[in-house]
């Protein structure tokens, strides 16, 4: 028999479950019941898999699922990673070539955490894309909204943290200048770079540094954060589409799940397929003399990097923190500056043109980074110094 | 509307007072407080322990004297034994060496925009910074692109024929 749900009313069971009491009374209970008494584990497992979806959710809701479960392998991929790495100037660049060479399948677990962070960044794009155009983060979502940003801003953290790991020219480079960006900040921005760096120079307090936040500090949060993004999901329900649609709300189980388990697949099969192919590179070690190099930042920096370039003297303040601190701000507050109470685009038209407009700037400038970015191999290494390389670089 | 902790004060009532109830909450309030303060407090302080570190200056020689005629630019390298945390390494450092009439002046090759290292084009005169376009002369002045100063420039002084800088390490 159908069940009716309705978002209000999530679930009426077309069952009802005995009674904790009742089962209790068995005379012989099962593992199942003797745990579940204790845990309440079916109770909660069954109020997920009913969870209300309103007719119209689709592929387009299955963007979250397949980012918590990307989430969770980079935490496996990294607990891997980090039983073999040592976080010093000394051994770092050396235990990543002796993960990607030597390790039994090392190139492709860090394959699959390098390319997985990569794949992460985009689905994350593309999840805040969903909620922006459908307005899923009016009332009563709007925290939901936030604690998501929090998490993007988590996740850019964990991408810059752990670039500089590997101790290669360009995970160095990189981080001297990104470190170097927080030193731009008016009065603050010396000491503030001081306490990112642990000294003057990026070096040995920066890497132990990078490395407990990657591995501990970022974890911590993004769980916290992550926890309360699914709580405040469940608690308010998936919004649906812009326009109600006709039908009644179906349970999450079995059509939703199966198509965030086809998603979960694709995606997945995306991050092994490219760390199979395109294996992680390792250019020569962190030279901080070489005058050799020229630094680039991972390609979704790439956007900032060229804003970097076109600025004139004296305001590189704005590109390293107006305008990237302005898009933050103005994404962590964009429920109250979008006040319609309408989700439908057409009647947020200013909202929509303004957000369209910095997406269109940010992707025309990191396409314009990507475009200008020279073929691997050129402009690295130092000149006289040995760049042992004994595999081409992907 | 009663709220649920005002029903709760009313059916206490006579147990606890509600001032002395509030007291207790206050209290255990603040020993939370102290409690996480114990920690955090030093916590931040550790973390915070590079603000506190001095820079000491060094003078360092870097070429010898014969090597740089006058109107040339070149690059030297040199090695100096620093405390980097907890490891004490031997640092390569790279500076820019140019000779003019009147002295020999010595640029860090960072480029004052971002820190990126510039390099020296002898064929035209100039330092380039590869990450976002800054141009300095030979002076180490800003020819163009977004550095806002020119290149930073360490204390110089030649003796016993050599080219010494001093370095703040």
């Amino acid at each position: 028999m159908p069940t009716i749900l309705t978002p209000e009313e999530p679930t009426v069971r077309p069952v009802p479950e005995p009674k904790p009491e009742e089962r209790l009374r068995r005379d012989r209970p099962s593992l199942g019941d003797w745990l579940d008494l204790r845990l309440g584990w079916w109770g909660f497992v069954r109020k997920n898999l009913d969870e209300p979806m309103p007719p119209g959710v689709g592929w387009w809701q299955t963007l979250g699922n397949l980012l918590l479960t990307l989430l969770v392998f980079q935490f496996v991929t990294g607990f891997a990673l980090a039983m073999y790495y040592s976080p010093s100037p000394t051994d770092a660049y050396r235990s990543v070539k002796h993960i990607t060479e030597e390790v039994t399948l090392g190139s492709f677990v860090r394959g699959l955490h390098v390319w997985g962070s990569t794949v992460i960044v985009i689905v994350t794009v593309l999840h805040i894309l969903r909620v922006f155009f459908w307005g899923s983060y009016k009332k009563p979502r709007e925290l939901t909204w936030v604690v998501g940003v929090i998490i993007f801003n988590l996740i850019l953290a964990f991408s810059f943290t752990g670039y500089l790991l590997p101790w290669d020219q360009k995970a160095y480079w990189a981080t001297v200048v990104g470190t170097r960006i927080a030193g731009t900040v008016p009065v603050l921005g010396h000491a503030l770079m001081l306490l990112i760096r642990g000294g003057e120079e990026v070096g040995a307090l920066t890497l132990t540094r990078f490395y407990a936040s990657h591995v501990m500090l970022l974890p911590a949060l993004l769980m916290v954060f992550t926890g309360l993004h699914l709580y405040l999901v469940r608690r308010h329900h998936i919004a649906g589409p812009v326009l109600p649609q006709k039908g009644r709300p179906t349970p999450f189980y079995p059509v939703q799940l199966f198509k965030d388990a086809v998603v979960v697949l694709g995606g997945m099969g995306i991050v092994v397929y490219l760390a199979l192919a395109f294996p992680p590179a390792l250019e020569a070690m962190a030279d901080p003399s070489g005058t050799d190099f020229a630094p680039r930042p991972e390609w979704y920096f790439l956007g900032l990097y060229e804003l970097l370039k076109i600025m004139p003297a004296g305001y590189e303040v704005v590109a390293t923190l107006v305008i990237p601190g302005g898009i933050s701000l103005g994404m962590l507050l964009l429920p109250w500056l979008d006040r319609s109470p309408s989700r439908h685009p057409a009647r947020r038209q200013w909202i929509i043109v303004l957000g369209t407009a910095i997406i269109l700037l940010i992707a025309i400038m990191t396409l314009k980074g990507i475009l200008e970015t020279p073929p691997p191999g050129h402009g690295s290494g130092h000149a006289g110094l040995p760049v042992t390389l004994d595999r081409p670089l992907a | 509307m009663k709220n649920s902790h005002d029903q709760a004060d009313a059916s206490l009532d006579g147990q606890l007072k509600p001032t002395r109830r509030r007291l207790l909450g206050w209290l255990v309030a603040g020993i939370n407080l102290v409690v996480a303060g114990v920690v955090v407090g030093p916590v931040l302080g550790y973390v915070a322990s590079p603000l506190r570190r001095k820079a000491k200056s060094e003078w360092v020689p870097v070429l010898d004297e014969a090597e740089l005629p006058v109107g040339q630019t070149r690059e030297a390298s040199f090695v100096l034994r620093i405390r980097d945390g907890f490891a004490e390494t031997d640092q390569k450092y790279s500076v820019f060496l140019h000779r003019t009439p009147d002295r020999v002046m010595a640029f860090d090759p960072a480029c004052t925009h971002l820190g990126c290292r510039v390099k020296w084009m002898g064929d035209k005169d100039r330092y380039f910074c590869p990450c976002h376009g800054g141009v300095f002369n030979a002076d180490g002045k800003v020819v163009s692109g977004p550095p806002p100063k020119p290149l930073e420039e360490y204390p110089v002084k030649v003796e016993d024929g050599r080219i010494w800088i001093q370095k703040k390490v």
